[in-house]
């Protein structure tokens, strides 16, 4: 609980998958009708329509689709260099998700396509300093 | 069968206010400014404007509050919609289809910004805009468009080996453009060292992979091809105007992070016009970031899936090319009127107007608005000179 991030703004549609990050647990939204997952959390299945489903756990694995390093601060005090992934998740092509990169801070050693699982890491949020969970992705071992 | 929309419409003004660091004034005093110069050259008064369209971010005035301001007491037409450059396009394409509906008959179209003054992209200077995909990222203090772009561009480079000096060669023929252009707020030549020796900002973008920031107003005024011809300067024609796309951020329906919702528009605004890519003398490509016209170019079918850079390095896009790209410097070098300046640049091409940096006898010019890279939609018009 050291660092101080930006607080994510939660919603209505997004409290309950907020919570359960904050559990160590990573779920997505899953149609009940047809199968497919999405992401972010929407009432109805872009696929199908069906506007039955639920948030599901999911396997926290993934390969590294992107990813870019910080090198400058854009207002913001946060450390420089940083580096950000943007995860293709393992359930499904089109899903991707981004996090945090618990390896080097200036990205040595990341390759596109390289295997990940999530990490969670409990941070602070704004000055007030409520705890929040946010992913932070680490090399599969 | 011929589009509804084809030739109804034209752009009869363009206006622009002075581009600088910090106005001084509000984004409703610069669009206003605006809009009155681009009436001016059309030879109109504020007493024809029964419509108004801008789009915007929650970083400019609102625009029936423009409205207001120019005294119109029947308003016929008002359109106030929510994005950034990627709706660019179809703010002037939505007028055109209005006037050639007959909901109205002369249309003002902005976009107003003191982008560098006052709100800066992307939340820095102010609270992030309204987009609840925000929430995902902004914990990792990733927020502005150079983050997002270079996310996606580091896909593109890997897939098809494109290379620093390719992504230069977009930023140093642009700067060539600006250097003709008065107008333009960058008019120092550009070398391939200066570009590769830029700071990095997010890697992989360099400085000058990044586009300006810029406290400015563009205005158009859109009105019936017809009426157009009676007016003070020649008519430059909407052939035919689409926008297209839609997915989210981060699960694009399509899992590739290399092609632009572009690829989904170009085949429907090209029949919409009834023209295709090898109509088009002079296009005007939304241009945050380097990358954004190598994209661009293929994706409206010039150039196949990777190649675009060695249409850039052959010299296609520069002054002097087959097809210039950007001739007044883009959003790179000349300012960040988020696509409203790359119109008016259109408009002054197929005019004849456009100086030192004119495209000789253009006749049909694309102009895009930003590809739906990163935000899911997009949007692009087909100009061309009155026959």
């Amino acid at each position: 609980m050291s660092e101080v991030r930006p607080r994510p703004f939660v919603e209505r549609d997004s409290a309950e998958w907020w919570a359960a990050l904050a559990g160590h647990e990573l779920v997505l939204p899953r149609c009940a009708e047809c199968d497919t997952w999405r992401w972010p959390p929407r009432a109805i299945c872009g696929r199908c329509g069906s506007l039955d489903w639920a948030f599901e756990p999911a396997s926290g694995r993934g390969t590294v689709a992107s990813w870019v390093v910080n090198r400058h601060g854009f207002g913001g005090a946060f450390p420089l260099p940083s580096t950000v992934l943007l995860v293709r998740l393992a359930e499904q092509d089109d899903l991707l998700l981004p996090g945090g990169w618990a390896g080097a801070p200036d990205g040595t050693g990341l390759a596109m396509g390289m295997p990940v699982v999530a990490g969670f890491e409990d941070v602070r949020a704004d000055e007030d300093g409520d705890a929040v969970t946010l992913l932070t992705w680490r090399v599969t071992e | 069968m011929t589009s509804f929309m084809r030739d109804r419409a034209a752009i009869a003004g363009v206006g622009r206010t002075e581009y600088s660091r910090d106005s001084g004034v509000s984004t409703l005093t610069l669009a206003l400014r605006a809009i009155r110069a681009a009436l001016d050259d059309a030879g109109l008064t504020v007493a024809d404007v029964d419509g108004v369209a801008c789009h915007r971010v929650g970083d400019s005035v609102q625009a029936t509050l423009v409205a207001q301001s120019l005294g119109i007491r029947d308003l016929r037409y008002h359109l106030d919609l929510f994005g950034g450059g990627s709706q660019s396009a179809w703010a002037v394409g939505s007028a055109a289809i209005a006037v050639a509906a007959g909901v109205a008959d002369c249309i003002v179209v902005w976009r107003s910004v003191n982008a560098r003054s006052e709100f800066r992209m992307g939340g820095t200077g102010r609270a992030a805009p309204d987009t609840l995909e925000f929430q995902y990222q902004a914990p990792y203090w990733f927020a502005t468009p150079p983050q997002q772009f270079a996310m996606y561009t580091r896909a593109y480079l890997d897939a098809y080996g494109v290379l620093p000096e390719d992504l230069g060669r977009v930023a140093i023929a642009q700067r060539a453009f600006a250097v003709r252009n008065e107008r333009a707020v960058m008019r120092t030549p550009l070398t391939m060292d200066d570009y590769l020796e830029s700071r990095m900002i997010v890697e992989p973008f360099r400085l000058f992979d990044c586009c300006l920031e810029t406290d400015a107003a563009v205005a158009v005024v859109v009105t019936r091809a017809e009426r157009a011809r009676d007016l003070a300067r020649p008519p430059v024609v909407i052939a035919g105007a689409a926008c297209g796309g839609g997915h989210t951020l981060f699960s694009n329906g399509r899992g590739d992070l290399t092609t632009t919702a572009a690829a989904d528009l170009a085949p429907r605004l090209y029949d919409t016009a009834g023209l295709g890519p090898a109509d088009v003398d002079v296009a005007e490509l939304y241009d945050a970031f380097t990358p954004l016209v190598l994209l661009q170019l293929e994706d409206y079918g010039f150039a196949p899936k990777g190649e675009a850079a060695g249409l850039v390095a052959d010299g296609v896009t520069a002054a002097g090319g087959q097809m210039p790209v950007n001739t007044h410097g883009g959003h790179l070098s000349e300012g960040y009127v988020h696509g409203l300046n790359h119109v008016a640049e259109a408009v002054d091409q197929l005019r004849g107007d456009a100086g030192d940096r004119q495209t000789p006898g253009a006749q049909v010019a694309l102009v895009t608005g930003q590809p739906g890279y990163v935000a899911g939609t997009t949007s692009a018009l087909l100009l061309r000179r009155d026959s």
